[in-house]
């Protein structure tokens, strides 16, 4: 089996058990096929203070069926930055290693780390043009300029905004965002709106659900939290 | 017989150390550098100031040709001493490097990590079999995070950071001048006033103005002075020489 986060394991319709290349563009039919099914509910929101990332735990074949009950869908890749892990989950660990070691180069050669910015545009790149098949995550981090949440398309894209969810349980999650969401809210206060973002989308959405990690990213660094009742994290 | 056939291999073979640990064909270089004019480079409060010394062996030739400081990017400039050919291929690896820098992450290149690259690259022709050292030192300058930065490469491919230098002929008069007249807190303006003073330095009859490339970097970009304002400037500090030469 094919442990995706997302699609059936064998849909999408690839012969070449090694495509794509590496460096080469992932445009086979299969892609659109995989990123429409995208899975999970992963939910950035920048305030004054810091970032606030909320992500479900699971990973789905398909979105009918549990393949894990326990995934940790946000990983840091950089003193004060952390990515979510949407789409294939092979191409998301993938793209969050490289990701990892360009920002520690980066900042090793140079004496200081990159810029949020920097690694948004790095992220769309490698996007486009590596191997890492379909995902759509979000890059939330701090920097000198202050908060950022950016969302990466498979295709490359890069939009920054204030909030923003992917997975398949974004509309839902939007639906809780829209109209309480607010620049000057505290990271408590946008701990809580993510949480309910989350739990709104693990209650509507079969491809989202089992539990919760919230990673809070301020100058200081990244700290993660789970829950397994996400009435413990409010 | 054969130990006269050593000895000269030290000096032949760039990759092979002499028996006192030195590499000549580095040397070597290092002598090309002298031989060519003086560039120099003023790092001020505002911005950076490079100026270089392009005195033409002949009237006939067109001053527009002889190409000592160059622009890299918006805001990084270059001025070379030595081989001009070897010069010209380092300006283009670090006009490519400053574009990278755009396309991988939307940002301008930092002063400090170009002059990394392109120091990493003239390393790699000490080391490299069958090939020869640059036989050039440039001053890189330019504004990085609003502060401006000034720096040297030489032919073994080690960078220096300075407040104000001097690379190729007639390097050490120049340089003990601005240890003697330069100061923190300069405007550009007196940046342009003391690089053409050193330049100036070993000539003693003065500067063509036609004989000065000059380029300041600050916040605003690079600019490339113009003959009049050069003109100015050497006319105001009593170094105007030239056409009576």
């Amino acid at each position: 089996m094919n442990p995706e986060l997302n699609m059936t394991p064998h849909d999408s319709g690839r012969t070449d058990p090694y495509a794509p290349e590496l460096g080469s563009i992932a445009s086979e039919d299969g892609d659109a096929e995989n990123v429409t099914k995208t899975g999970t509910t992963t939910v950035g929101l920048a305030t004054e203070e810091g970032v606030v990332i909320a992500t479900d735990r699971r990973a789905s074949l398909g979105g009918r069926f549990v393949s894990n009950k326990n995934v940790v869908k946000v990983e840091q890749i950089h003193p004060s930055a952390a990515l979510t892990l949407v789409g294939s989950v092979g191409g998301a660990q993938s793209f969050i290693r490289t990701l990892r070691s360009e920002a520690s180069l980066y900042e090793t050669r140079r004496g200081e780390p990159m810029s949020i910015s920097a690694l948004a545009t790095l992220a769309g790149n490698f996007a486009r043009g590596g191997p890492f098949l379909a995902i759509n995550p979000i890059l939330g981090g701090v920097d000198d300029d202050g908060s950022h949440v950016y969302t990466i398309d498979p295709a490359g894209g890069v939009m920054q905004d204030n909030y923003a969810v992917t997975g398949s349980g974004m509309t839902i999650a939007y639906g809780t965002l829209e109209g309480e969401y607010d620049p000057d809210m505290s990271m408590d206060d946008a701990r809580d709106l993510a949480t309910k973002a989350v739990q709104a989308a693990s209650e509507r959405d079969t491809g989202s659900g089992n539990g919760l990690v919230i990673a809070e990213i301020t100058d200081d660094g990244v700290e993660f939290e789970e829950f397994d009742d996400l009435d413990d994290a409010l | 017989m054969q130990g006269n056939q050593q000895q000269q291999a030290y000096d032949r073979g760039i990759t092979i150390f002499s028996p006192d640990g030195r590499l000549y064909q580095v040397e070597y270089a290092r002598e090309a550098v002298k031989r060519g004019s003086a560039s120099v480079g003023i790092r001020t409060e505002e911005g950076v100031v490079l100026a270089a010394d392009r005195q033409a062996r002949s009237d006939l030739i067109e001053r527009d040709s002889i190409e000592k400081t160059h622009k890299i990017d918006d805001h990084i400039a270059i001025a070379s001493a030595g081989h001009v050919a070897d010069a010209r291929k380092l300006i283009d690896f670090a006009r490519r490097r400053a574009q990278v820098e755009r396309l991988r992450y939307d940002q301008p290149m930092g002063v400090e990590a170009l002059t990394k690259s392109i120091t990493d690259t003239i390393q790699e022709y000490t080391q490299t079999g069958g090939a020869r050292p640059f036989g050039v030192s440039l001053i890189v300058g330019g504004m990085e995070n609003g502060e401006p930065r000034l720096f040297e490469t030489d032919p073994s491919g080690t960078p220096y950071e300075w407040s104000a230098l001097a690379v190729g002929g007639g390097r050490e008069e120049i340089q003990s001048y601005f240890e003697d007249n330069y100061e923190d807190g300069l405007t550009l303006e007196q940046g342009v006033g003391l690089a053409l003073e050193g330049l100036a330095e070993p000539n003693d009859g003065g500067l063509d103005p036609d004989g000065v490339d000059l380029q300041t970097v600050d916040e605003e970009g690079v600019l490339a002075v113009s003959q009049d304002v050069i003109e100015a400037h050497l006319d105001e500090r009593d170094l105007l020489g030239g056409d009576d030469e």
